[in-house]
């Protein structure tokens, strides 16, 4: 495969990269000699197939999964070479299909995004009362704050969660299929509040499943396939027919989105004949 | 493979049979010849296996046909009979809660059944024999499980865990009988708190020798029903099968057949788990293997008593104890194995 | 908690409660210097606890009640409240690791390892006295280690039933190879076969000082490890976001239930349903965040065994009956009603 430089516009100095990633479940690697680099200050989806390797990806792009070999670093210092609890003030991470306790309140789940910047002597303070309220009002959660989670809605639930790692207030927010299980009007609630954080200067990466929502929601997606990335780049630049062939092993038809202008896939359907041999592996 | 094992000259029956089954039930049925013959001669004093055989049929030395008829064969008869009304009262359990772990000992019956026998044992007042206290006690703690949990449910599991606080309330409700009772008194009654077949009341014995043939009729003729049942309640009724009552017979037999086996041993659960497990193994997958099932327990209940007797005489470890350090691990592994279902 | 404002009241008073909780406990204590098995009745009881206190001079009569008070029902008193706030934390501690409702010491056959431990060493000629403390902390910790190694196969960790039920068949397990070394050693049943069902009767101070150094060190980490543990709710990996530790958080939770458990069944038996009743109430009280249930658990749980204690000599006078026992018949009912009043998975 030719080598691509996947380095983001120059105006937008990237926070989080990752060099000659590999990263393996147990002997098998999923991800291999991985270069990546996010663009600061923007929403990226990393999109793929299952079983790409994209949910490793994040993890190891969180430290929560330790690379064969290579590193990430956040604004050029090894992400291993962070504390536990600096790394939580500097990133945070939304996992997929998360539960709480039953009976947590949505406050209290919120209260607990401030447990990094709180201490032994110092548990509670003004400022953490202060940004809780803060998160609370940028999810559109005020009035929700005392429901139990399980009383909500799942969009509401979710954004609930999202609130959690805005409450960290972290510059990276890292997001693994946050809209799963989520129904239409669910999931644009929780796209929204993610652009909502994008323009407030917050570099979010998340990983989805569906390719028209990161074409529509994201400024930049990293394509992936098999372990490696097969493009990134501006939606609007990188999908294109032989992509999503690639990618899905369909024939599509793309249009452009008359309001925003991103791509549009339509009238997909199942490829004919298989492109190439290797489409399988 | 299913064949058609019988037919009526003029076409207008047959009987279907499953020959993996056929195969397994007469391998089961070979073991436990085997094994009863082994439990009839080793003992105390040998006898060889001819001279146990001619001293079961009434001849031979006085001697040998006390220790034959009077002694071992009533212990041997008592091990068969509630090995396999255990197996087959688990068997019958698992298939109507859809839910292998869902047998009368996990679920509390055995220990219904146990707490009632042992109040007329240790004379708190209550007069009946212990048959008749055990099937009391057995369909008590049915009652209060049904009655908390609220139905058997779509997978079983509150219906257990229902099971379990009624079980270990009533496993108190012996312990705390036990502890009050006269030392003498709470030996007599301590075979019930393992289970063993030391002290099998002769009259419990036959009372389970009628019970045990007419459950298994009735069993049969419950098995096609449940087969289906095994499915869910939709596909059972769109065959054409009256679940409700379907599910109150096959109840009413397990609790039965629990009840009468507690009499005679006390309570040894796991052999209603690993009965039928073993016949599924053996037998095909497609019908419930409740013969199958009540001949592995057999099997099981002989063997464990006779390494009991046997392993570190003079002293005798209760079968019950047997069972319960070879079958736990087997239910951890069957519990524990990663990404498996349990449903029957 | 600091007096700023928080983002909204802290639900239920937790320390109204805990203000509560602790009255009722003392007030349990009182009862239970004043009510026994035996002959000294209440009236008599109060006089030889007012000598007592008070160093007040009396009668014989006192001072006979006096000494029942002062060296047999104190003592079995201070046991309660001991056994009890340790069980109730580890249930909390346990539930809160596991993410399951439903786990409790004695029901995962974590007091069954500890009892095991106890017998194993008795047979092997271990003096009672001595060794019982270290060794049931050993196999409380053994306990702890297989209930956790089987929380994490998957499938497991999210079906809370399925645990519940590998415990109880693990306490099975336990609980008959206890029996076997019963069967082959007479020396060990007769030391052995009270304690197996559980009682606070006829301990001594000694065994009390026993205790503390366990209690001690599982408190100090109780007191480390709630905020990540409250964390570790929402699941290993937000708690790994929030800058916690996980698997340190686990390996202390196991230590110091370890050192419960085991502290608690090397004086009282093993005694189920106590770390499964006292975390039940305590949420029903304040919410589902540990670090308001564990403080909860530990009046509630002291207040249980101390109660049930009253209530095992006061029943069926003149004997008494097995605490275990009694714990048992509340419990099982509480297990009964986690189940249906839970949306568990898989249900």
């Amino acid at each position: 495969m030719n080598h691509l430089a996947y380095d983001p516009p120059a105006d937008t100095p990237s926070p989080l990269r990752a060099h000659g990633l590999t990263l393996a479940h147990g002997r098998v690697p999923v991800i291999r000699d991985l270069d990546l680099a996010l663009p600061r200050g923007r929403v990226t989806a990393i999109v793929g197939p299952n079983g790409c390797g994209k949910s490793t990806l994040l993890a190891g792009l969180a430290r929560l999964h330790a690379p064969e070999a290579g590193r990430v670093t956040l604004d050029d210092r090894d992400i291993r070479d962070f504390g536990a609890r600096e790394l939580a003030r500097a990133l945070a991470l939304l996992p997929q299909s998360v539960t709480a306790p039953e009976g947590l309140t949505a406050a209290e789940l919120i209260r607990f995004g401030r447990q990094p910047h709180q201490g032994w002597l110092r548990q509670w303070s003004a400022e953490d009362a202060r940004v809780v309220k803060a998160a609370l009002a940028a999810a559109d959660l005020e009035a929700l704050s005392d429901r139990p989670l399980d009383a909500m809605s799942g969009g509401q639930r979710q954004r609930a969660w999202i609130a959690m790692a805005i409450a960290q207030q972290t510059s990276l927010l890292l997001l693994d299929e946050p809209t799963t299980a989520l129904d239409l009007g669910h999931a644009i609630e929780v796209f929204e509040l993610v652009r909502d954080l994008a323009a407030a200067g917050k570099t979010i990466v998340m990983v989805l499943h569906d390719l028209g929502n990161a074409c529509r929601y994201a400024d930049y997606l990293v394509a992936m396939r098999s372990g490696e990335i097969v493009a990134a780049g501006a939606p609007s630049e990188v999908v294109t027919r032989a992509l999503v062939h690639e990618l899905y092993g369909v024939d599509c038809t793309l249009l452009t989105d008359p309001g925003t202008g991103a791509p549009m896939l339509t009238n997909v359907r199942r490829a004919r004949a298989p492109k190439s041999a290797s489409a399988d592996t | 493979m299913w064949r058609i094992a019988a037919r009526g000259h003029d076409g207008r029956w047959s009987i279907l049979v499953d020959k993996r089954a056929t195969a397994a039930n007469l391998l089961l049925t070979g073991l436990l010849l085997a094994a009863s013959l082994a439990s009839l001669c080793l003992g105390s004093a040998s006898i060889g296996a001819t001279a146990a055989l001619r001293g079961l049929f009434g001849h031979g030395d006085a001697m040998t046909v006390f220790v034959i008829r009077e002694l071992r064969l009533t212990r041997l008869a008592a091990g068969l009979l509630s090995g396999a009304a255990f197996a087959l009262a688990g068997c019958l359990m698992q298939t109507l809660a859809r839910n292998r772990l869902a047998t009368p000992g996990i679920i509390g019956i055995d220990n219904g059944a146990t707490a009632f026998a042992v109040a007329s044992v240790v004379g708190t007042g209550f007069g009946l024999a212990p048959p008749a206290m055990a099937l009391a006690g057995a369909a008590t703690a049915t009652a209060i499980t049904f009655g908390l949990a609220g139905g058997v449910g779509t997978r079983g599991y509150r219906f257990i865990v229902a099971g379990i606080g009624v079980g270990a309330a009533f496993g108190a409700g012996t312990q705390l009988m036990l502890a009050r009772a006269p030392i003498d008194n709470a030996n007599t009654a301590y075979p019930w708190t393992v289970g063993s077949l030391n002290a099998a009341d002769p009259l419990a014995v036959e009372l389970l020798a009628v019970g045990l043939p007419a459950a298994l009729v009735g069993a049969g003729l419950l098995a096609r029903a449940l087969a289906a049942v095994r499915f869910s309640d939709a596909v059972a009724r769109g065959l054409g099968i009256r679940v409700g009552r379907c599910r109150l017979h096959a109840l009413a037999l397990a609790v039965l057949l629990s009840a009468l086996a507690v009499a005679v041993a006390g309570p040894v659960g796991l052999i209603a788990l690993m009965g039928p497990e073993i016949a599924r193994h053996l037998s095909s997958r497609r019908g419930v293997p409740l013969f199958g099932a009540a001949l592995a327990g057999a099997l099981i209940m002989v063997v464990a008593d006779l390494v009991g007797r046997r392993v570190l005489a003079p002293i005798e470890i209760p079968a019950g104890l047997i069972t319960s350090v070879v079958g736990a691990p087997f239910l951890l592994w069957i519990l524990l194995r990663p990404g498996h279902r349990i449903g029957a | 908690m600091t007096g700023l404002p928080l983002v909204s009241v802290p639900r239920n008073r937790p320390r109204l409660w805990l203000a509560l909780l602790s009255a009722g406990l003392a007030a349990a204590c009182v009862a239970s210097l004043l009510f026994g098995a035996g002959s000294t009745g209440p009236g008599a009881s109060l006089r030889g606890l007012l000598a007592w206190i008070a160093g007040l001079d009396a009668g014989p009569d006192d001072a006979r009640a006096r000494f029942v008070v002062e060296s047999l029902r104190a003592p079995r008193t201070l046991i309660g409240v001991l056994v009890g706030a340790a069980l109730g934390a580890a249930g909390a501690l346990l539930q809160a690791v596991t993410r399951n409702p439903l786990a409790e010491p004695g029901l995962l056959g974590v007091s069954a390892g500890s009892a095991l431990a106890v017998a194993i060493a008795i047979a092997l000629g271990a003096s009672a006295a001595t060794l019982r403390v270290p060794v049931a902390q050993l196999g409380a910790l053994a306990g702890c280690v297989a209930v956790l190694a089987a929380s994490r196969v998957r499938g497991v960790g999210d079906d809370p039933i399925r645990l519940v039920l590998a415990g109880a068949v693990l306490s099975g397990l336990l609980g008959s190879l206890t029996s076997m070394i019963l069967l082959f050693d007479e020396r060990t049943a007769d030391e052995i076969r009270f304690w197996v069902v559980g009682s606070l009767a006829g301990r001594r101070p000694a065994d009390i000082m026993a205790l503390l150094p366990g209690l001690g060190v599982a408190l100090a980490i109780v007191v480390v490890i709630a905020r990540p543990l409250a964390a570790l709710a929402l699941g290993e990996r937000v708690a790994t976001g929030l800058g916690h530790r996980p698997r340190t958080v686990r390996l202390l939770v196991i230590v110091a239930v370890a050192l419960l458990v085991g502290s608690a069944t090397a004086i009282a038996g093993p005694i189920a349903f106590v770390g499964l009743v006292a975390p039940f109430a305590a949420r029903l009280l304040a919410g589902p965040d540990i670090r308001r249930t564990l403080w909860l658990s530990l009046p509630i749980g002291a207040l249980l065994t101390v109660g049930a204690d009253i209530a095992s000599r006061l029943l069926v006078r003149p004997s008494e009956l097995p605490l275990g026992v009694l714990t048992a018949l509340v419990g099982a009912p509480v297990l009964v009603a986690v189940v249906r009043l839970r949306r568990l998975p898989g249900l």
